[in-house]
């Protein structure tokens, strides 16, 4: 889909051009079945004049199987025409929809950076589906005009005056209905958003309704939740009060308009300028006319929403990457000798360590967020603000960070699980068919404990996970995510506080089987869990962001007093 | 971006919708809440009308006067033509015309007037239903809510409360304005000649049968796609906000393709939802055909047979006309009415719900001996449960928690430590045995026992707003001190605006372990002689946990606490251990005790420590009361 640093123009011209054949059908119907729309009460005119003012049984029959075929037309281009143009509007929303998930999940990242999860699922979805009804707007702003074409050539031909007075008179009530009701749109506006804060108050309190009973905060939140509803109810009056005024002035307006056709043409008709028929012609044609306007105005507003949506879109679609591809590849068998040199980031301070294949290393920060860092660098969320990080001697910053990921896995502390049964979520990154294979899922459930957690589920491994594992406790999630992260298998592998939700027991047993899974491949620990570092190699203090001390975590315990207070406080 | 608070709403729903169930538990059979019948759901509307029957009665007066006011308008129209056919001078035209403005006046004024009195009918009733149903929902015992599932009630208070408002606001005044004007427009008809309404009756049958036609398969069509565009919803959220996972496990591919299968799902079922309704024009334009066809024959007939003028038919056939619309309007509103109803139903289930005791509800199952002293001991005797029968959690507990003890429970998960926690807390009733609660009643009307879990939740609000949850009336000062309690105080007043800074949804985003010091700042302010902390600083990450966990030291200082703990320090530094496994008290006393016993906490002592045999003290602790060493509960 077009350049990669879009503006809201091109995304939006794209998923035009993407339905460019459904917008052009659509359109080309529509037109036939607004021209239809137009001539039925031209036909009611026509019978009019010509059967029931002359009594002609032969002209009733003739005109109206006129009138049924042009029913006939109208109908069945309405069908397939408006088909059409909804199927490019919602082809389009899917299409734009692909692309931005496909953006937010590049392995470059970088997307979702100051945007909340819940803000971008909505660009993909309203946003998106306002882009895409452009292509429905569009098909129907072309077949409005159609109609008032229609409308334009009929009443002029009947007369210059009469045309004049529906064509000038009918966008003139328009304008004015839309001019008088502006100050009260924008204020109704305000106010129905402060009316839908009465339901967001009501949402937010269930939410936490288990909280609020924790705490017997019932009464309390019912009497505050009565004032919200209160107020909002007294904005949602006024914002009542002002979409009636407007719907009541834009019916007098109407009513208005037809009392001015209907004196034009009446007297036209009086003095024998126009016919019976055509005075009915031009009253219906003026009430016709309302409706491709209204469409017209739609389809500005559509316009303007679509092209606000398009730039949203764009803007994440242009967000550059957090990382870029760097041109090196890595060995075909990775060791896995990790190697930091002077770095720097954030608040790690010139670190130094070599990490040899297959070892198992502690790493304890003393401050969270100096663990965070090294992780986002380990991972290659982000490049380090100064020194590089090795794999197997490559910096990581010439890697490719999809196929750095492939041998090194960096398993957060809030790593999310997703939907489908808790052994799918295990198996989801093994590598199918890779010769590398040496961990089977079974291996890998049973170190981490799932099994267990398994007995305890309705349906065993089978059972659902959904919310993003939100309906497994703190600690079966961390466990089916420790699973998944051993069953990956990569070469490396980072672990980053896997059982803080777990009890003790349990924590041994894992600490002791991530030890026997592991064997042979490297595997870095950042925990300060006694339990997980005693089956360490050796634990890296960090300390200030410094390194401060290297040992086995029985030495460390035994002699560094700052690595006591960070493990067993 | 008027749209993105209604959608924060859905997304909120989709994340705390089934909350975290216990290690214990995962209930399996939906009780759901329960649902109005027609017959209540139509009795609970006249109660709720009932105190306003003279706006309801005027609203409609009004609203018939300006439908009939407009029907004024076609006569008026074939006045005009009658003057014409006539063949009278064009000055007759100007009464008729006059007459128009006058119609067209009116009718803005009073269309205007029966628009603000149904709206505030309306939206009143709505006000009412909406308080009442959070009310009773607040109210209703935990432990329906967990049967049912929380995404019942999140889902009612969400989605059912936007459909029934939608219709408040929007369909019911258009579907009783067309009806008005459909039901009016007929008898105008009949009223210029009866045998034009027989005309346009013929059309009914036709539209009947699409009217039906199209509500059978519309409402199962519209409930599967609206389950399609939920999943295709939560699947976005989930590949979104897992994006840092996703990456890491390579699962772009994966993810993508997971998010197109739900995409084109939502999308085939939203054309099919289009062919349909393009289905449901294509026959009303045949009703309307063979509607108008039938006006036009039958005004010839009677113009040939002098029963009527040229202007009479030609008033008639504008009549039909002018039917379109409002037919249309009614029957493309018949769903929206449809799925109204449903979702009142379901609000007046819950509205209807009978009032519980306000103690009760709180504390369903906490027998309070008045008069005694003012301690808050909890004595559990010979207590069994079961969440399913046959499916026994709990053995035959006996616990005494001494007034201001703090006791630690431990053990593998499944042992049973939540569920007696939740007992202990009033969210159950157990099987059998019982729980007391001594002294509490001499805290007045406040809280006995409170809990806090893992599962957290900011209030949308201002921080003070939140806090005040648990004491409505305290001063700015009371919660200072509460938050300095559990040690929040300094990150509180660096917030931009202190304590006035809007948190929760939209608002300043909190870290997990702010949040949950907000609970246990609550939890001060609630200030109940028994505290209940199940896993509450589990979320926080390790560092996190332990600045959480002095928090909590702090928060149930003074108070009896049973504390769920997963980090064994934080048990070594309770009062007292209570070593839970299979359902059963296996171990109970202090840490040095456990330790020097060498049971089942000794050795978990042991691997926690990593330094089997050298370290056996525990961490220092500021605040340790005597305690006397106790097996007797066990």
């Amino acid at each position: 889909m077009g350049p990669s640093n879009p503006s809201g123009r091109d995304v939006l011209r794209d998923a035009v051009r993407g339905q460019r054949r459904f917008v052009a059908l659509g359109s080309l119907l529509g037109s036939g079945h607004q021209i239809g729309e137009a001539l039925v009460p031209v036909l009611i005119g026509i019978v009019i004049d010509q059967a029931v003012t002359d009594s002609d049984a032969g002209a009733l029959f003739l005109w109206l199987a006129i009138l049924a075929v042009v029913y006939v037309g109208l109908a069945l281009s309405f069908r397939i025409g408006a088909w059409s143009g909804e199927r490019a509007s919602v082809q389009a929303e899917h299409a734009l929809r692909i692309t931005l998930v496909r953006r937010v999940l590049d392995p470059g990242g970088g997307a979702e950076e100051g945007r909340l999860p819940g803000a971008l699922a909505n660009i993909a979805t309203e946003d998106a589906k306002r882009v895409g009804v452009v292509n429905l707007a569009l098909m129907f702003g072309i077949s409005a005009l159609m109609g008032l074409l229609t409308c334009a050539v009929v009443l002029l031909r009947t007369s210059v005056l009469l045309g004049l007075v529906v064509l000038l008179g009918t966008p003139i009530l328009l304008w004015l209905g839309h001019l008088l009701s502006k100050p009260l749109e924008s204020r109704s506006e305000a106010e129905q958003e402060r009316a839908a804060h009465a339901s967001a108050v009501a949402a937010d309190l269930v939410a936490g309704l288990r909280i609020l009973k924790g705490i017997g905060g019932e009464s309390t939140a019912i009497a505050r939740y009565r004032t919200t509803s209160r107020d909002s109810l007294k904005a949602t009056l006024r914002a009542a009060r002002a979409q009636a005024f407007q719907n009541g002035m834009v019916l007098a307006l109407t009513g208005c308009l037809i009392a001015v056709v209907a004196l034009v043409g009446g007297r036209l008709a009086a003095q024998g300028s126009i016919s019976l028929g055509q005075l009915v012609s031009a009253v219906g044609l003026a009430l016709f006319l309302l409706g491709p306007l209204e469409t017209l105005a739609w389809v500005n507003a559509e316009f303007a929403q679509g092209r606000a949506s398009a730039a949203r879109i764009a803007e994440v679609l242009a967000t550059p990457q957090a990382v870029s591809s760097g041109g090196r590849s890595l060995p075909q068998q990775v060791r896995g000798a990790v190697r930091l040199s002077g770095l720097s980031h954030g608040g790690l301070r010139e670190m130094d360590l070599d990490i040899a294949p297959g070892e198992l290393l502690g790493v304890v920060a003393t401050d969270p967020a100096h663990a965070a860092d090294l992780l986002r660098c380990l991972s290659r969320q982000t490049d380090p603000e100064a020194g590089t990080v090795e794999l197997d001697g490559v910096p990581l910053r010439d890697l490719d960070p999809a196929e750095l990921r492939t041998s090194l896995l960096v398993a957060e502390h809030d790593a999310d699980l997703f939907e489908g049964t808790v052994r799918e979520n295990v198996t989801a990154a093994v590598i199918s068919g890779a010769d590398s294979v040496s961990v089977d899922t079974e291996e890998a459930m049973a170190a981490a404990g799932v099994a267990q957690v398994a007995q305890t589920l309705p349906d065993g491994e089978d059972t659902k996970v959904s919310e993003r594992g939100r309906s497994l406790s703190g600690g079966q999630r961390q466990r089916v995510a420790l699973a998944r992260a051993l069953a990956a298998d990569r070469p490396v592998l980072v672990v980053h506080d896997p059982t803080t939700a777990v009890d003790a027991v349990t924590e041994a047993r894992i600490a002791a089987g991530l030890r026997e899974i592991r064997k042979g491949r490297t595997t870095v620990l950042v925990t300060t869990s006694p339990a997980l570092l005693a089956v360490t190699d050796r634990v890296v203090l960090l300390d200030d962001g410094r390194i401060t001390d290297t040992a086995p975590h029985t030495e460390l315990v035994r002699r560094h007093e700052a690595y006591r207070a960070a493990v067993l406080s | 971006m008027s749209d993105t608070s209604a959608n924060a709403n859905d997304n909120k729903e989709a994340m705390t919708a089934a909350g975290p169930d216990t290690d214990e538990q995962a209930p399996d059979s939906r009780e759901l809440l329960p649902t109005a019948t027609g017959a209540r759901t139509r009795a609970a509307v006249r109660e709720l009308v009932r105190p306003r029957r003279g706006l309801a009665l005027g609203s409609f007066a009004v609203m018939v006067a300006a439908t009939g006011v407009g029907l004024l308008v076609q006569p008026l129209l074939g006045r005009i033509v009658d003057v014409v056919a006539e063949g009278r001078p064009p000055g007759d035209v100007t009464t008729p015309v006059v007459l128009l403005v006058l119609v067209a006046l009116a009718q803005g004024g009073t269309t205007a007037l029966g628009l603000t009195l149904v709206s505030r009918l309306g939206e009143t009733l709505l006000a009412q239903l909406r308080e009442r149903f959070v009310e009773k929902a607040l109210r209703l015992p935990l432990e329906q809510v967990e049967k049912a599932g929380a995404g019942d009630l999140t889902a009612r208070v969400t989605r059912d409360v936007s459909v029934v408002a939608e219709a408040v606001r929007n369909a019911l005044p258009e579907l009783a304005r067309s009806l008005l004007a459909i039901v009016l427009t007929l008898g105008a008809m009949a009223a210029l000649d009866w045998r034009f309404l027989l005309a346009a009756l013929l059309a009914v049958p036709v539209q009947a049968h699409t009217a039906r036609w199209y509500v059978r398969h519309a409402v199962p069509l519209y409930a599967r796609q609206r389950i399609a565009t939920g999943t295709q919803q939560q699947q976005l959220l989930d590949s979104i906000s897992g994006a840092g996972t996703v990456r890491a496990f390579r699962l772009e591919e994966q993810h993508t393709e997971h998010v197109t299968r739900r995409s084109s799902a939502a999308v085939e079922l939203t054309l099919r939802g289009v062919k349909l309704v393009l289905g449901f024009y294509n026959r009303l334009h045949v009703g309307e055909f063979i509607g108008l066809a039938a006006v036009l024959v039958t005004g010839f007939l009677l113009v040939r047979a002098d029963s009527v003028s040229i202007g009479t038919a030609t008033a008639a056939a504008l009549y039909f006309h002018s039917l379109f619309a409002p037919i249309n309007a009614a029957l493309v509103l018949l769903d929206d009415a449809q799925s109204a109803t449903a979702a009142l139903a379901r609000l007046v289930g819950v509205a209807d719900q009978p009032d519980p005791e306000p103690e009760e509800a709180a504390n369903p199952h906490k027998r309070r001996e008045p008069g005694t002293a003012a301690d808050g001991t909890v004595t559990v005797t010979g207590i069994d449960h079961a969440y399913e029968p046959g499916r026994p959690v709990l053995h035959e507990v006996d616990l005494t928690l001494r007034a201001g003890e703090r006791v630690a429970l431990v053990g593998p998960s499944g042992a049973g430590k939540t569920t007696l926690a939740k007992l202990i807390a009033g969210v159950h009733a157990p099987t059998s045995g019982s729980i007391h609660l001594t002294g509490a009643g001499t805290y007045g009307d406040g809280l006995p026992v409170a809990l806090v879990t893992q599962e957290t939740h900011v209030f949308a609000g201002s921080l003070a707003e939140d806090l005040r949850l648990a004491r409505a009336d305290a001063g700015d000062e009371e919660l200072r001190a509460a938050l300095a309690t559990v040690e929040a105080l300094d990150w509180v007043e660096t917030l931009p605006e202190g304590l006035d800074t809007v948190v929760g949804e939209g608002g300043h985003r909190l870290t997990p372990a702010q949040v949950q010091q907000l609970a246990l700042a609550r939890l001060v302010l609630a200030d109940p002689p028994v505290a209940v902390l199940d896993e509450a600083t589990a979320e926080a990450g390790s560092t996190g946990a332990r600045l959480l966990e002095r928090a909590a030291d702090r928060a149930v200082e003074g108070r009896t606490a049973l504390v769920v703990a997963h980090r064994l320090t934080q048990a070594a530094a309770a009062d007292r251990i209570v070593v839970m496994d299979g359902g059963r008290i296996v171990e109970s006393g202090t840490h040095d005790e456990l330790c020097a016993a060498g049971g089942t906490y000794a050795s978990l002592w042991e691997a926690w420590s990593g330094t089997r045999g050298t370290v056996d003290q525990p961490p220092t602790q500021q605040h340790r009361p005597d305690t006397t060493t106790t097996m007797k509960d066990h």
